[in-house]
């Protein structure tokens, strides 16, 4: 990967700092008080480490320019050296994750042109960060040794439902390691992992997708890296955009797939799924009085049912869109979605993506309907529920995923043979 | 006078027979370019259709959007469709340099008139395969658009998408072939008309929803936070 993104002067910039041991990125919307914030809040992050290292600090400048960093000169008292650098600025179409990819290749690139020893990014809510999460997020891959911090989140049970329902229980079956947030979007990394990912990111084919964030947990997994999560603190979500609901869908499980695809070679003969070290303390949230009316989603369910068959022809087996269609005849009360229905839906889909049965922004799109589905069913259920039993019940999906993956990998090998 | 009419049906029945005669070789050079493309046929048909199932035409033709296209082909094998109608383009080929053979003006001008007629016929084939391609992707993308946006008019929407395109392709191709000439234009843009007439009802009719439902979320905004505020999925 080419660092053909930064500016004359944040190449010299670079040049003139001659390697550095850090690179921590903060990757918020931009503004020159908020990169000053950053930077005393790396320091003070940093402050709490046994060796204080040489750091970079890449965040918005406020310009989203190509202008000179700024750096903050270091004195006797603070060796340490927070160099701003600017992140490119989103195009008018770049979605969140889109403009997250992108920001993610930049701190990289730069971490690897500086040959770092750890790399630290907060994406997910810089403007909540605390100094503390750059020091859990950096700390474990300087003082301990890890090659990959991944994020462990305080949430609402209604909250991070993708991670819940695909991201988080999919790595685990695959990949064999339990993850809260594989995807992040606040990690921290090894030098060396970094520099396996930038290499793997490079592949001529590989260059142009914006797949980044989905590949970093799984290619530790891959390599044998050592991971382990640190508790962030609570994480406040963002605001769901119901109307663009399909497009989220599609920006995230697209990669997603395509990272299933590259490894799948690997993933098929990992068994089972280990827990990894855990760092920090959970906080403690109180849960929300406010119930979700799942009508609408039932509703949306519904009209797929009506309308998808023919699309979901194309993906799904005949014996799951019987379930579907027997599931659609429940009265709401009873609306359940069975795990291994939904598990098996997820594996199709990942089959469907990877054998472009049809268009694969069509199945990835026709895919929200089923989804909510399962929200509609997830929160029913957990109606009442309390922080313990939504872990256990996230814990039942995880290890569906697991049973299933012989379907999956059955269906890989043989996607014409294998149609139960 | 019996010798003059004797001579007569003579000069005639020989002028029949040497006419005969004349046509017998047009008549043997069509018989044996037809034997011959049949066998040409039946060879190509044969390595064709062992190609195609080696490559499970059948299934891709379904992948790529064409599953219809099964129910119209012989024992519904799109393989069959193809081998058949690539075996009956060579007989017509080898028809029609057996007619060429009669060297009678008349059939020379029928060779090129249909020689000259088939780009025409290949175009319209064209543009036809590429607008029914078009037409399904588009369907199915407003299809799958109108769902997820809640739309309960969504298979109607999509459907006159579907058609509409459809249309077009049908009357471009009637174009190329030269058939039906103000019948189709006429035909065509009452088609055209209506099917953009009923869409723009059903897209009324949808967006009537939408704003009424988005009215809904203004007025009870609160109760609508309380729907929406929950959830996350990052």
């Amino acid at each position: 990967m080419e660092l053909d993104t930064s500016s004359q002067p944040e190449l010299e910039e670079l040049e003139r700092l001659a390697g550095a041991e850090l690179v921590v990125g903060v990757l918020g919307a931009g503004a020159a008080e908020e990169a000053a914030d950053s930077a005393a809040m790396v320091r003070e992050g940093l402050a709490g480490l046994s060796k204080i290292p040489r750091a970079v600090l890449i965040s918005n400048n406020g310009a989203h320019r190509p202008a000179p960093a700024t750096p903050a000169v270091p004195d006797a008292d603070q060796p340490l050296a927070v160099l701003s650098f600017g992140l490119p600025a989103p195009g008018p179409a770049d979605t969140l994750q889109q403009t997250r990819s992108t920001a993610y290749r930049r701190v990289f690139t730069v971490g690897g042109k500086l040959g770092v020893r750890a790399c630290g990014v907060i994406a997910s809510q810089p403007h909540a960060a605390t100094p503390q999460w750059i020091y859990r997020i950096v700390q474990p891959v300087i003082d301990l040794g890890f090659d990959l911090v991944a994020p462990r989140y305080t949430r609402h049970k209604m909250e991070g439902l993708l991670n819940r329902s695909v991201l988080a229980p999919l790595h685990r079956a695959l990949y064999g390691e339990q993850l809260q947030n594989p995807m992040g979007p606040d990690f921290g990394l090894s030098g060396k992992l970094l520099r396996q990912v930038l290499k793997e990111a490079s592949v001529p084919r590989r260059r142009d997708q914006n797949d980044l964030m989905a590949t970093i947990a799984s290619t530790a997994s891959r390599a044998g890296f050592q991971v382990c999560e640190s508790h962030l603190g609570v994480l406040v979500q963002q605001p769901t955009d119901w109307t663009n609901l399909s497009s989220l869908l599609a920006e995230v499980l697209g990669p997603v797939f395509l990272e299933l695809e590259r490894q799948a070679v690997f993933w098929q003969s990992v068994r089972g799924s280990k827990p990894v070290p855990k760092f920090g303390s959970p906080e403690v949230v109180s849960d929300d009085a406010a119930t979700l009316d799942v009508r609408r989603m039932i509703e949306s369910f519904h009209l797929g049912i009506q309308n998808l068959q023919d699309v979901w022809r194309l993906v799904l087996p005949p014996a799951t869109l019987f379930e579907l269609v027997k599931l659609s005849r429940l009265p709401r009360e009873q609306f359940r979605m069975p795990d291994d229905l939904w598990v098996r839906i997820v594996y199709d889909f990942a089959l469907g993506h990877r054998l472009r049965t049809i268009s694969r922004d069509h199945l990835l799109r026709s895919i929200t309907p089923l989804y909510l589905g399962w929200i509609a069913s997830y929160a029913q259920e957990m109606e009442k529920a309390g922080a313990a039993e939504v872990e256990a019940r996230i814990e039942l999906l995880a290890r569906a995923y697991e049973a299933n993956k012989s379907y999956l990998v059955s269906r890989w090998r043989w996607p014409d043979r294998f149609n139960p | 006078m019996w010798d003059q009419v004797g001579q007569a049906l003579n000069h005639s029945m020989t002028r029949m027979l040497s006419q005969v005669a004349s046509l017998l070789p047009g008549v043997i050079a069509l018989i044996a370019a037809l034997l011959v493309s049949a066998l040409v046929a039946w060879v190509l048909a044969a390595i064709l259709r062992r190609s195609l199932t080696s490559f499970g035409f059948d299934q891709r033709v379904a992948q790529w959007g064409f599953p219809g296209l099964a129910e119209w082909s012989p024992l519904k094998s799109p393989t069959r469709l193809v081998t058949r109608a690539i075996g009956w383009a060579v007989m017509l080929v080898g028809f029609l340099i057996g007619l060429s053979a009669f060297d009678g003006p008349l059939t020379s001008e029928l060779v090129v008139r249909l020689l000259t007629y088939l780009p025409n016929v290949v175009a319209a084939v064209v543009v036809l395969a590429a607008g029914s391609l078009i037409a399904r992707f588009l369907a199915r993308s407003v299809l799958i658009g109108a769902v997820n946006m809640n739309l309960q008019y969504a298979w109607l929407l999509s459907a006159g998408v579907k058609w509409l395109v459809n249309v077009l392709a049908v009357a471009m191709a009637l174009e190329h072939l030269a058939i039906g000439g103000d019948i189709i234009r006429l035909a065509f843009g009452i088609l055209f008309g209506g099917i953009v007439l009923a869409l723009a009802l059903a897209v009324g009719l949808g967006s009537k929803e939408l704003v009424s439902r988005s009215l809904d979320r203004e007025v009870h905004k609160t109760s609508s936070q309380k729907m929406q505020e929950p959830v996350g999925h990052l």
